[in-house]
C-alpha cells in the first residue's frame, strides 16, 4: 500500500470537506428574504406605535444568526449521536410536553386558549416544535434497527404508538397544526423505510377514520372547526373564521403578476391581514412581488427540499436516510400548509412558515435540522 | 438500502406534486384572477376612531389639586348621516339647545373634520336634552350626545395664568404637528403649563381601526389601542400661599387707587404682579399677575365680550406680568449694581461716598445734572447706607467709574464691566422659567445705544451707565428676573433658574420628569460682600425707605430685608416696587417676595405693603397694618 496516497483518501474522507454549501446559501438566502418580507409587514405599525419599525426585524435577524451558530455547534456531531441518545430526547421531550401544561410552569398565550409555551429568561421555547426533530430521530432510531428488509405490521404498529404519544399531547395543546406536521413525518418516514403499499393503506383508512371521529366526538373545539373548515366553504364560514382567509387571498391575489412593490402593499401595510409577521407572511411576499415573487419563494424551498432529498439518498446509513428523509417531510409539510393555508387550499392552523415567518423557536428548530442535514452529508464517507 | 432510495422517489414524488399544488393555485389567484382581487383590495378601507385620553392633572406641592378634568356633555352632529333631513335637523336642534340656527350652521360650516366626523356643535347640555334626543332618534339623525372630558378648575381664578388653558389646535399649529398625531379637531395646550408640558399632559390617544368596505358597513374591528392619560404636573406652587399672594395683590391695588401721585392726580394701580419664590432652590411658590382671566371661560366657551376682554382690551388680562413684560425696576436695581461696584473695586465695604443733591459726570459740559430724590445735601455715607436710604448720586458716582472703564477698554470685553455683571446676574436674557413667552428685559449697552439714534445721537454716552445704576430709564427687568437676582444675594451667590414644576408623574405613578438641579451657576460675590448688602436690605426695613411700611412688623421672628423702588415712566405714572426677602435666618433668608404695582406710585406706598403682607401670610403672622406710607424715593 502507498501510505502517500492513502492518506490522501482519509483526508478526502475529511467531514470538513464535505460541507453541502449550496443547502447554507440557500437557507441564508431565505432568511434574508424573511427579513425584507418580515420589514414590510411589521414597519408600518411599529411606527404607528411609536416604537423602532425595525425591532422585530432586528430581533429575527439576531435570531437567524443563532441559528447559524447552532448549524456550526451540531455540523461538529456525529449525527449518529442522536442515534444514541435518541430514547432519552424522545422521553425528554415528552416530559416538556406535559409540563408545559402543568399552570405556572408553561405559559398561557394572551387569549388565554392555548398554553403551549415555556418563557425561560424571557425567551419563549416551544416544545411542540422541538417534538418535530425528536420524533424524526427517535422513529430513525427505531426504523434504522430493524430485523427485516421492510418493516412488518407489528413494526408500522410500534412505530405508530411511538409517534401516537407526542401527537397526543401536542394535538391537546391545542396545536392542530404541529400535529399534522407530526403525521406527515411519521408518514414520509415510513413511506421511505419500505413499509408496504397495503400497510400504508390501511394507516391512511385509519386516519381517515380517526379525523372523522375527532370531529364527531368534539374533540375538536368549535373555534378550531370553522377556521379548519372556513377553506372549504367560504361563504358560509363565520365573519371572523373567513375574514382571515379573505384578506390573506385578496392580498396575494391583488398582487397579480409582478406585485404590487416593497412597502407599497395597501393590504400588507394597513394591517389588513391578521398574524400578517408569522403564519401569514407569504401575503407579502404574494402582495408586493406578485406571483414572480412567490415563485421564487416556492423555487428557494424546492431547492432546499432537494438538498434535503438529495442528502437522504447520499447518507451511507439507513440512520441519516431516516432522519433527513424526516427532515424533508417536516419542511415540506410545513411550507405546504402554511402557504396553501395563505392561499386557501388549506385549513387555517396555526403552522410556521419554515425561516420566513417570525418566532424564535420556529427559526432555531429549523436550523437544527438543517445542522443535522449538514452533518450527514458531510459524514458520508466516514 | 435499495428499497429506500427508491422510496426515497416516492417522497420526492409527493414533495413535487406539493409544488404543483401550490403554483398552480398562485397562477389562478395571481394571473387569472386577480382584477376581481385588485377591486376587493381597493373596496377595503380603514376607519379610524380615536378615543381621547384624559389630559394630566396639576398638583400644589402638597398636592391640593389644581386642574382637574370634568364631563360635559357635548353634542355632536355627523353631516353624512343626517343626510337629506339636514335642514330640519338643525332647525329642530337649535331650537332645542335654544341657540340661533345660523350659529349652529356656523359650528357646522368648517373643514375641520370630515364629513363622516362628527362635529361638536355644544358643550355641557343637560341631560335632558340627551334624554330628548334619545327618545326621538329618528327626528335626530345624525346627532349624538356623547360625555367628553374637559378641564376643571377646583380653585377658579387662582393661578390662571401659571396653569393656562386648552383650545382649538390653530391652523399653523396643525401643519406643524400634524406629524405627531395631531388631528384639525384636537385641543392643545395655549399658554402657561399646559403649552410647555403639553407632550407630558396630553397622553397619547386611544383608536380602533375597522375595515370598512366599500359601502362604508364595518366589516371588522381591527386592532383597539386603549387611551394613555396623560402625566400629571406636580407644582412647586403652595396653593396657600398664591391664594394670599393674589389677594394682597388685588387688595392693594383696590387700596391705592384711593392715592394719588407728586403730581394730586388719583394713582391708576392698573396691574401688579407678586412673585413668591424659594430663595434656596428656584422654586415658585406664588406668582401673581393682576388683571388675570377665569379659565373657566375659556372651558364654557368665551362670550363675546369675554373674548374682547381677553384678547383686545388694553388691561392684557391674558399676560402674565410677573414674567412676561420688562419693566423699569427703579431702585430695586441697587443692591445688584451696589455688588457690581464692590466686584469691580469701585465701592468698599469700608468706604465712604458723598450722597449729594446732585451729580454731574467730572468733564461733562453738556450740562446734564442728576438729580438725587431730595434737595438735601446728605453728607458722607456708607454703601449700606446709601441702600438704605436709596441715595441715587452715591451710584451715579459708580456709574461714572463703569463709564471710564468702557472708555478705556473699548475694543476688549472689560469696557462693559456693568453690563456683564448685570447679565451674570440674569438681566437681558430669560431665566429660562417653564412657562412660555418669557421676557428678556434690557440691558443697555453701547451696541443697543447704536440701535437707539434719536434716545443716544452720539453713542454710548456717561448717562447710559449712571442710569443703569440706579434701575432707571433704559434698563428693563421682569419681576422674574428680579426675583432670580435676590434670590443669589439671598442663597451666597447661587443663581438658580426659577421653575414651576417639580415632577412630572405618569399615570403608572412613575416619575418622568424630575427637577434637576436648578442652581449649578454660582456668581463672582464674595459671601462677605452678600452678607453686607443683606444687612444693608435688613436696615432698609428697620431704619430706612421702607420703615414705615414695616413698622411693627416682628422682625424679631422673621427676619426682612428688602429694597424699595420707583420707577419713573412718563407719560404714566411710576411704577411701585418692593423686591424683599425673609425667613428665619437672616444669613439663608428662604424666600424672596417681589411685589409690582404699575402706576402704583412709591415703592413704599403700594408694593411694600404688598411684599409685607405676603410675608405676613406665608408666617402666619397677623396683617396689623394700614398701609399708605407715602415716603420714600424718587
Amino acid at each position: 500500500m502507498d501510505m502517500v496516497a492513502g492518506r490522501v483518501w482519509a483526508d478526502e474522507r475529511r467531514p470538513i470537506r464535505h460541507v453541502d454549501w449550496f443547502l447554507l446559501l440557500l437557507t441564508g438566502a431565505l432568511v434574508v428574504v424573511g427579513l425584507f418580507l418580515l420589514y414590510s409587514a411589521t414597519a408600518s405599525t411599529l411606527r404607528g406605535e411609536s416604537l423602532d419599525p425595525f425591532v422585530r426585524v432586528k430581533k429575527q435577524a439576531i435570531t437567524a444568526i443563532l441559528g447559524f451558530v447552532i448549524v456550526l455547534v451540531i455540523t461538529t456531531f456525529d449525527y449518529r449521536f442522536f442515534k444514541v441518545y435518541a430514547g432519552f430526547i424522545y422521553l425528554a421531550t415528552l416530559a416538556a410536553l406535559v409540563l408545559v401544561k402543568v399552570p405556572g410552569i408553561g405559559a398561557t398565550d394572551t387569549t388565554g386558549t392555548a398554553q403551549r409555551w415555556f418563557v425561560v429568561a424571557g425567551f419563549q421555547i416551544t416544545p411542540s416544535e422541538v417534538a418535530k426533530l425528536s420524533v424524526i430521530v427517535m422513529l430513525a432510531a427505531v426504523l434504522s434497527e430493524l430485523r427485516t428488509p421492510e418493516p412488518t405490521l407489528s413494526d408500522v404498529v410500534k412505530v405508530l404508538a411511538v409517534a401516537a404519544v407526542p401527537l397526543v399531547l401536542v394535538f391537546l395543546q391545542p396545536d392542530i397544526g404541529t400535529s399534522i406536521a407530526l403525521a406527515a413525518i411519521v408518514v414520509g418516514m415510513l413511506v421511505v423505510a419500505g413499509t408496504r403499499l397495503k400497510h400504508l393503506l390501511m394507516l391512511t383508512a385509519a386516519g381517515l377514520i380517526l379525523i372523522f371521529l375527532t370531529f364527531q366526538l368534539g374533540v375538536i373545539k368549535d373555534f378550531q372547526r370553522e377556521r379548519l373548515t372556513a377553506f372549504l366553504d367560504r361563504t358560509n364560514a363565520p365573519q371572523d373564521a373567513r375574514y382571515n382567509l379573505d384578506q390573506s387571498l385578496i392580498a396575494v391575489g391583488s398582487g397579480g403578476l409582478t406585485g404590487v412593490g416593497y412597502l407599497k402593499g395597501t393590504q400588507t401595510n394597513l394591517d389588513y391581514v391578521p398574524e400578517q409577521h408569522t403564519d401569514f407572511i407569504f401575503t407579502v411576499a404574494g402582495e408586493e412581488f406578485g406571483f414572480v415573487g412567490a415563485m421564487f419563494v416556492l423555487l428557494l424551498y424546492a431547492l432546499i427540499l432537494w438538498r434535503a432529498i438529495r442528502i437522504a439518498t447520499l447518507s451511507k446509513d439507513p440512520f441519516g436516510t431516516l432522519v433527513a428523509a424526516g427532515i424533508a417531510s417536516m419542511f415540506a409539510i410545513q411550507m405546504f400548509v402554511n402557504i396553501g393555508m395563505v392561499i386557501g387550499i388549506m385549513p387555517i392552523t396555526g403552522i410556521p412558515l419554515p425561516f420566513l415567518s417570525y418566532g424564535g423557536s420556529s427559526i432555531l428548530v429549523s436550523f437544527t435540522a438543517v445542522g443535522m442535514l449538514e452533518s450527514i452529508h458531510m459524514r458520508r464517507f466516514s | 438500502m435499495d428499497k429506500m432510495s427508491s422510496r426515497i422517489k416516492v417522497l420526492a414524488l409527493l414533495v413535487a406534486l406539493m409544488f404543483v399544488a401550490l403554483s398552480t393555485r398562485l397562477w389562478f389567484l395571481q394571473v387569472l384572477a386577480t382584477t376581481q382581487f385588485q377591486q376587493e383590495a381597493r373596496d377595503n378601507s380603514v376607519r379610524f376612531v380615536y378615543t381621547e385620553p384624559l389630559r394630566g392633572l396639576m398638583y400644589d406641592d402638597r398636592g391640593r389639586p389644581l386642574v382637574e378634568n370634568q364631563e360635559s356633555l357635548e353634542v355632536r352632529v355627523n353631516r353624512d348621516a343626517m343626510g337629506s333631513q339636514a335642514e330640519a335637523v338643525v332647525y329642530r336642534l337649535a331650537h332645542l339647545l335654544n341657540v340661533p340656527v345660523r350659529r349652529l350652521v356656523a359650528r357646522l360650516q368648517t373643514n375641520k373634520y370630515y364629513s363622516f366626523q362628527p362635529i361638536p356643535v355644544a358643550e355641557f347640555v343637560q341631560p335632558q336634552v340627551r334624554n330628548y334626543i334619545a327618545e326621538y332618534q329618528d327626528l335626530f339623525p345624525g346627532v349624538d350626545v356623547v360625555p367628553t372630558s374637559v378641564r376643571a378648575y377646583p380653585q377658579g381664578r387662582t393661578a390662571a395664568h401659571i396653569f393656562g388653558y386648552v383650545s382649538p389646535i390653530f391652523a399653523s399649529e396643525y401643519d406643524r404637528l400634524k406629524d405627531k398625531g395631531y388631528v384639525q379637531s384636537d385641543v392643545i395646550g395655549h399658554s402657561g403649563l399646559e403649552q410647555v408640558y403639553e407632550r407630558f399632559l396630553r397622553g397619547s390617544q386611544g383608536v380602533q381601526k375597522f375595515i370598512v368596505n366599500s359601502d362604508g358597513e364595518t366589516i371588522r374591528a381591527l386592532g383597539v389601542k386603549d387611551p394613555t392619560a396623560g402625566d400629571d404636573l406636580h407644582l412647586t406652587l403652595d396653593l396657600r400661599i398664591q391664594r394670599a399672594a393674589e389677594r394682597e395683590l388685588a387688595d392693594e391695588l383696590a387700596r391705592a387707587r384711593s392715592g394719588h401721585d407728586i403730581n394730586g392726580l388719583p394713582l391708576k394701580a392698573n396691574a401688579g404682579a407678586v412673585i413668591v419664590m424659594d430663595a434656596q432652590t428656584g422654586a415658585i411658590k406664588a406668582m401673581a399677575s393682576l388683571p388675570s382671566y377665569d379659565p373657566r371661560w375659556l372651558v364654557q366657551g368665551l362670550t363675546k365680550s369675554q373674548a374682547s376682554y381677553l384678547y383686545k382690551s388694553a388691561a392684557a388680562p391674558s399676560l402674565n406680568r410677573a414674567m412676561q413684560l420688562g419693566y423699569v425696576p427703579g431702585s430695586t436695581f441697587k443692591p445688584i449694581t451696589a455688588l457690581a461696584a464692590l466686584k469691580e473695586g469701585f465701592a468698599t465695604l469700608g468706604g465712604y461716598y458723598p450722597c449729594d443733591a446732585t451729580y454731574t459726570h467730572p468733564g461733562d459740559t453738556s450740562g446734564t445734572v442728576f438729580h438725587n430724590w431730595t434737595t438735601a445735601n446728605l453728607g458722607t455715607m456708607s454703601l449700606a447706607k446709601a441702600i438704605s436710604i436709596s441715595c441715587d448720586t452715591v451710584f451715579d458716582r459708580f456709574g461714572s467709574d463703569f463709564y471710564f472703564r468702557y472708555v478705556q477698554n473699548q475694543l476688549s470685553d472689560n469696557g462693559l464691566l456693568l453690563q456683564n455683571d448685570l447679565r451674570g446676574f440674569g438681566f437681558g436674557a430669560p431665566t429660562g422659567i417653564d412657562l412660555p413667552s418669557e421676557g428678556s428685559g434690557l440691558v443697555p449697552d453701547p451696541a443697543w445705544a447704536k440701535t437707539q439714534p434719536t434716545l443716544f445721537p452720539d453713542g454710548w454716552v456717561p448717562g447710559g451707565d449712571i442710569l443703569t445704576m440706579i434701575g432707571s430709564t433704559y434698563v428693563m427687568a421682569t419681576p422674574l428676573q428680579l426675583a432670580q437676582a435676590y434670590s443669589a444675594i439671598a442663597n451666597g451667590g447661587h443663581l438658580c433658574r426659577p421653575h414651576v414644576v417639580d415632577q412630572v408623574v405618569a399615570p403608572d405613578g412613575a416619575v418622568v420628569k424630575h427637577a434637576d438641579d436648578h442652581c449649578s451657576r454660582t456668581l463672582p460675590y464674595t459671601p462677605s460682600e452678600l452678607a453686607y448688602v443683606r444687612g444693608a436690605l435688613g436696615s432698609v426695613i428697620t431704619s430706612g425707605t421702607a420703615q414705615c411700611s414695616f413698622s411693627g412688623f416682628p422682625t424679631s421672628q422673621v427676619w426682612v430685608g428688602g429694597k424699595t423702588g420707583t420707577a419713573e415712566r412718563p407719560p404714566h405714572q411710576d411704577t411701585s416696587w418692593f423686591a424683599a426677602m425673609a425667613g428665619e435666618n437672616p444669613n439663608a433668608p428662604k424666600y424672596v417676595v417681589i411685589a409690582m404695582v404699575e402706576q402704583g406710585g412709591f415703592g413704599a406706598e403700594a408694593a411694600a405693603p404688598i411684599a409685607r403682607h405676603v410675608i405676613e401670610d406665608i408666617y402666619h403672622l397677623p396683617n396689623n397694618h394700614q398701609g399708605g406710607c407715602a415716603v420714600g424715593d424718587r
